[in-house]
């Protein structure tokens, strides 16, 4: 076993350690992926490059209406960030409900994306907020929408020696309400049999505007269900209407039979979730979006 | 192999060592340091008998790099009680009936005390939660809440003296 | 109600609280010793097959390792508790996915877990069966082609792969059921559980002198640690020395060896000491889960509810060794009858082999498996006949002095107490609530394992009481429990007694931390030794005071006789100064309980001995869209002879219950082709604090004329029962009845599409 181990102080020391290790070295942040992974394949990379001494990655900055989450902000500090509210709250509940304490208080964001775990639970939420992601090489640094930058199962378009650094996104319309909801065996220490993000503006006509909803662990990897986005906008969220868009959601995913549930009750949680994560939205933006809209 | 120097102070005491890049904290508490208070199950962080207090977060030490602990501070275990003065935490435990095999409650005890430096007088609700990481197969995990409640009455009225 | 006692009845601190708070409780993992090495197992990655060649060159050669160690290096010798079926290594076949082939022993735990992956093992692949259903039929491949050669108890009858054929007959159950009103058939079919203890199996294993074995472990049983490793060995048991450390809990799966034998077989081959630790992996693909059963159950009754006949054919899947399943197999029966009386009895069981995991002796070893069809059955058939389920099953429950399906009499039974108590605590007047909320209520009866039991009681000359016994504390609190029982009757503070536990060469024999037994044992074996040390305490007194020993009186802690009065800690300076001490051998065996061989057959198992009787009772809610369960009361209502540590009984029922939760709603180990899925924490499902409702106990005190102070058994019990009352809870809740376990939101769902049911 003879794993070299660096610690960058800075993102240029991270990025030329990282382009002359080439492939077999591995970025670490939390570690909680990346040490399971190494044990259980008894394979370690041969270079392992610490990214928690790199300043500047733990904050969480609101340029309204612009949020700036660094690349090592912990699930930990999401999930306590009371500024996350109305369109944003799906962004605390996702983050509160992986591992325990004990990994939430190390597990990164950026781990989280550059993981890309089909099942990862902040990623349906990210992708509903149309997050960006900010890669730093050493050509400089360059901004890839989340939709793409999550190529597939554990596989992204990151580059040897590119350094996630940021995710953004823009906090959606003033009156927006948002949800997370997940399915699992237990209530706690779940990864997610299926997990829907939703996030829902209401217009001025009293219908649904700029309506956005993504899907994780029905499919190869967390994705956005624009035909039932499509289908919805215009639509108070009558019942026949939720139905309906249920019904589209599960044509649009494809899911997979394992250990955790048969790929005809995802698709069957699928079609719960969609019409509850859009008609939680709606009623959160009825309990909270009009504080805000009035302010 | 390779080792990296590891300066780590391990209940307030520093100890400057060389270990192999990927031993994790848990492997330099238990091996190394020979210090088994914390204790060692699933090494995926599924259970929470290896929760350690690293710079006053509850980590599972099982998944952190010991190098990325270069110059940080553990809490084990170990490192509560003051003298034969236990901490109250461990006397709740003790005292409520929280501790039957005991395996879990070094980790369950950590996690307790990082969650309680955050949020002093929590609800049941809110210990449940915190301890969701940590698996107690004895108890149920109610009697675990009752030591935890109050440990955090007695801890908040301690803070309240002068 | 508990005036008369001083220590009995309250709930004091476990004596062993303060070494597991602190952290400075040494357990199995924590163990080391000077220069020990380290093994590591190689397994099989197939279900059955014969081993064509093992070469161990390319990891003799990696860094660090001192061995490669295989069935060559030891005896050739079968063991197990019924059929010896067992090996320490595969010798010539392998029949599960991860039983043990090789070990590699090197000098630290790292390099013995590469090096293992670099023995080269070539199998031939055999065709495997992974299901009783199969594995029972007369043409299906044989678990063990050799299985005619093997010893076995003669009590069993077997063929193939089946390893026993068992039966209880009582009258005739054909002619009631052409009499009964309605007559019932229904499967049910129960999940594969592990123990779930938080150390993993540990042990370290040293050879003094060349013959004399000494080990370090994690075992509940000690003393059948000692047998075992003498008989693999081809020692006598008093060359083998087995020390208890302290146990990360147990609930079972650490009565049989679980790596002592490698630790041994390893540190001969090695010269060394060398330790091994389970890994979670082998924990969930070679530990000794909870038997699988599959159970058809028929029950005729009459027009008002009466009971009037049961039969079963119950498959109890043992896995690649017969192990405790052989047990369970007849246990199963006592149960299958159910706390019920029942005039006419045909229950046939068998125990079947499997090409997947050996399976053992899991807290309650046939409870959950049996409880959940009866009880299950009881609210199917309350419903069909348009009778509140309570209210069947008091007009069917044993009472005092009724006869058990064995033919034993019954006494203390305070089962109506029980349902009543837990009925009105959970409000069973409302047994549906709302829309998908709703009430399930379960009740059973359990046994109180026998056995014997040895403690040596020593009292020093500072008034100091050591408790000496060959049990070993697996958590439970039970030893603290036997440690009131000597206070109470000694006269002393509890706070004087220390424990000195579970080392085969300087305790006395115990049959172990078993079966419910410890309190119940080791608390009856101190009142024996209380009995003789007041007799020593009087003629050492009644010296003293120069008069007979019959004119001293004992009172609390003191010998008296007129206004001379000797405290204990005085005789017992007198004691050593004079006669090497104050100390007794204290004994107990509990009396055979006594019952009607003509109903049994082939049962190893056939009493229930000091019988406990429980109910339980739950308030749930189904969300009938995601099958999701949400519980929101729990409440146990348990009798427990005597209450000895209120404390640490609720312990027992909480932890119970909740252990009982997991297999009714979430656990599982899932196979595939014999290759376990899910072989980590992550898919094994244990409940977290999160799942865990807030459990209420009633503690009812119906004393047993055996247990010390009129106890019973206490710690198996509450994991019995929750899987039936949940499921007949979620049946009241939503209409959904799930037979097979656990009762996973998916089958929820499924259950009420297909009964058109589910909210489309």
């Amino acid at each position: 076993m003879d794993v070299v181990f660096l610690e960058p102080q800075s993102l240029e020391d991270a990025i030329a350690m990282a382009q002359s290790a080439g492939p077999s070295a591995k970025f670490i942040a939390g570690g909680t992926d990346l040490i399971i992974q190494a044990r259980k394949s008894g394979t370690w990379p041969k270079t392992i490059i610490n990214l928690q001494r790199l300043p500047g990655l733990g904050e969480i900055v609101e340029a309204a209406p612009n949020w700036h989450l660094g690349a090592l902000v912990t699930h930990r500090q999401i999930e306590s960030d009371a500024r996350f509210l109305g369109s944003l709250l799906a962004l605390r509940e996702s983050a509160c409900v992986i591992g325990g304490h004990q990994v939430r208080n190390v597990a990164t964001i950026g781990g989280n994306i550059c993981n890309a775990s089909p099942a990862a639970d902040m990623l349906p939420v990210l992708l509903c907020l149309n997050a960006k992601v900010t890669l730093a090489g050493v050509a400089g640094a360059r901004v890839v929408p989340l939709c793409e930058f999550i190529e597939g199962p554990r596989k992204t378009v990151r580059a040897i020696g590119e350094v996630v650094t940021q995710v953004q996104f823009a906090a959606p319309a003033a009156r927006s309400g948002s949800a997370f909801l997940k399915g699992g065996r237990r209530r706690a220490m779940e990864i997610s049999i299926v997990a829907m993000a939703a996030v829902v503006s209401a217009g001025a006509d009293g219908t649904m505007t700029d309506v956005r909803l993504a899907v994780g662990a029905a499919g190869p990897k967390a994705i956005r269900l624009p035909e039932v986005e499509k289908f919805l906008e215009g639509k108070v969220p009558s019942k026949s209407v939720l139905q309906e868009a249920g019904a589209l959601a599960v044509s649009a995913v494809s899911p997979i039979d394992d250990v955790r549930a048969s790929a005809s009750f995802r698709r069957h949680l699928t079609a719960v979730y969609t019409r509850r994560a859009i008609e939680t939205s709606w009623n959160r933006i009825v309990e909270l979006g009009n504080d805000r809209s009035a302010a | 192999m390779t080792e990296v120097p590891l300066d780590l102070n391990v209940n307030g005491r520093r100890y400057r060592l060389s270990v192999p890049a990927h031993a994790t904290l848990l492997d330099v508490l238990r091996d190394e340091l020979e210090q088994t208070g914390t204790k060692t199950n699933c090494l995926e962080a599924e259970c929470g008998v290896c929760t350690v207090v690293l710079d006053g977060k509850s980590v599972a030490s099982c998944t952190v790099l010991a190098a990325q602990c270069n110059g940080r501070s553990v809490t084990t275990i170990e490192g509560l009680a003051e003298g034969q003065n236990l901490h109250p935490l461990q006397e709740a435990f003790v005292e409520m009936g929280a501790v039957q095999c005991g395996y879990c409650i070094p980790g369950m005890i950590m996690t307790a005390k990082a969650f309680l430096d955050e949020n002093p007088r929590p609800t049941r609700d809110a210990v449940r939660e915190a301890i969701a990481g940590t698996l107690c197969r004895c108890t149920g995990y109610s009697k675990i809440v009752d030591a935890i409640m109050v440990a955090s009455q007695r801890l908040s009225q301690q803070g309240e003296r002068p | 109600m508990n005036a008369p006692f001083r220590v009995i009845g309250k709930s004091f601190p476990r004596l062993d609280a303060r070494g597991k708070v602190s952290g400075k409780a040494v357990y199995g993992t924590d163990f080391s010793m000077q220069g020990m090495l380290h093994g590591k197992l190689v397994t099989s990655p197939i279900a059955s097959g014969a081993i064509v060649s093992i070469d161990v060159e390319r990891a003799m050669a990696m860094p660090g390792v001192y061995a490669v160690v295989t069935a060559k290096d030891i005896p050739a010798k079968r063991y197990g508790s019924f059929v010896k079926d067992m090996e320490v290594f595969a010798s010539s076949r392998v029949n599960f996915v991860g039983q043990p082939v090789a070990a590699v022993v090197a000098r630290t735990a790292e390099e013995a877990e590469y090096a293992a992956k670099a023995v080269d093992i070539q199998y031939k692949e055999d065709a495997a069966v992974f299901t009783t259903e199969e594995a029972a039929q007369a043409d299906a491949p044989l678990v063990h082609p050799e299985w005619e050669t093997y010893k076995a108890v003669p009590t069993v009858k077997r063929r193939g792969n089946v390893t026993n054929e068992a039966r209880l007959v009582l009258g005739d159950v054909e002619k009631a059921f052409k009499e009964s009103y309605r007559v019932f058939t229904h499967r049910f079919a129960t999940n594969v559980v592990h123990p779930g203890y938080t150390e993993p199996r540990a042990a370290i294993a040293h050879w003094e002198d060349g013959d004399q074995l000494c080990v370090w472990s994690n075992t509940q049983l000690p003393f059948e640690a000692q047998a075992t490793l003498a008989e693999i060995f081809k020692l006598t048991p008093s060359q083998v020395r087995v020390n208890v450390t302290t146990i990360g809990g147990g609930f079972g799966g650490k009565l049989r060896l679980g790596v002592e034998h490698y630790a041994a077989a390893a540190a001969l081959k090695a010269g060394r000491a060398v330790k091994f630790v389970s890994s979670c992996e082998e924990e969930m693909t070679s530990a000794l889960p909870r038997q699988p059963l599959v159970i058809e159950l028929t029950t005729g009754v009459t027009k008002d509810g009466k009971i009037l006949a049961k039969a079963a054919s119950i498959l109890v899947d043992t896995g690649a060794t017969s192990g405790s399943g052989v047990g369970v197999a007849s246990s199963v029966m006592l149960m299958l009858a159910g706390p019920y009386k029942i005039p006419n009895l045909r229950l046939e069981s068998r125990s079947v082999y499997t090409n997947k995991t050996p399976t053992g002796s899991f807290r309650a070893p046939a409870g959950p498996q049996g409880n959940f069809a009866v009880e299950s059955q009881m609210d199917i058939i309350a419903d069909a006949l348009g009778i509140d389920p309570l209210e069947f099953r008091l007009r069917n429950i044993v009472e005092e002095g009724d006869l058990a399906p064995n033919g034993q009499k019954l006494e203390s039974v305070s089962l109506k107490e029980c349902l009543l108590k837990a009925a009105d605590a959970i409000g069973w007047n409302e047994r549906r609530p709302a829309p998908g909320r709703g009430k399930g209520i379960a009740c059973s009866w359990w046994t109180t394992t026998s056995g014997s039991s040895g403690v040596y009681v020593k009292v020093g000359p500072d008034g100091q009481v050591f408790l000496n016994t060959g049990c070993a504390e697996i958590g439970t609190a039970a030893l603290t429990g036997a440690a009131q029982v000597l206070a109470e009757a000694l006269g002393v503070e509890l706070s004087s007694i220390q424990i000195v536990s579970g080392d085969t060469a300087s305790t006395p024999f115990d049959f172990g931390a078993q079966g419910s037994r410890t309190a119940f044992a080791v608390g009856n074996a101190c009142l024996d030794a209380v009995g003789k040390l007041h007799q020593r305490v009087k003629e050492i007194a009644a010296k003293q005071f120069s008069v007979k020993p019959e004119e001293v009186t004992i009172e609390i802690g003191v010998a008296k006789c007129g206004d001379k009065v000797l405290t204990l800690k005085e005789v017992a300076a007198v004691a050593q100064a004079s006669q090497g001490g104050l100390i007794a051998h204290g004994t107990f065996i509990a009396p055979p309980t006594l019952h009607d061989k003509e109903r049994t057959e082939n049962m190893v198992i056939t009493a229930i001995n000091s019988p406990s009787f429980h109910a339980h009772a739950v308030d749930l809610s189904v969300d009938d869209e995601t099958g999701e369960v949400r519980i929101h009361d729990y409440v146990v209502a348990q009798d427990v002879g005597r209450a000895i540590n209120p404390t640490y009984i609720e312990g027992q029922i909480e932890g119970g219950v909740v252990q009982g939760i997991g297999q009714a709603l979430s656990e599982e180990i899932v196979y595939e082709k014999g290759v376990v899925r899910n072989p980590g924490l992550t898919d094994y499902k244990m409940p977290t604090a999160m799942d865990a409702p807030n459990i209420r106990s009633i503690i009812i005190e119906s004393p047993s004329k055996v247990g010390p102070y009129g106890a019973k058994g206490v710690g198996e019990p509450p994991v019995i029962t929750p899987p039936a009352a949940i499921a007949n809870a979620i049946a009241a809740a939503v209409s959904a009845r799930v037979q097979t376990l656990p009762i996973t939101a998916e089958k929820i769902v499924k259950t009420l599409s297909e009964s058109g049911l589910a909210e489309k």
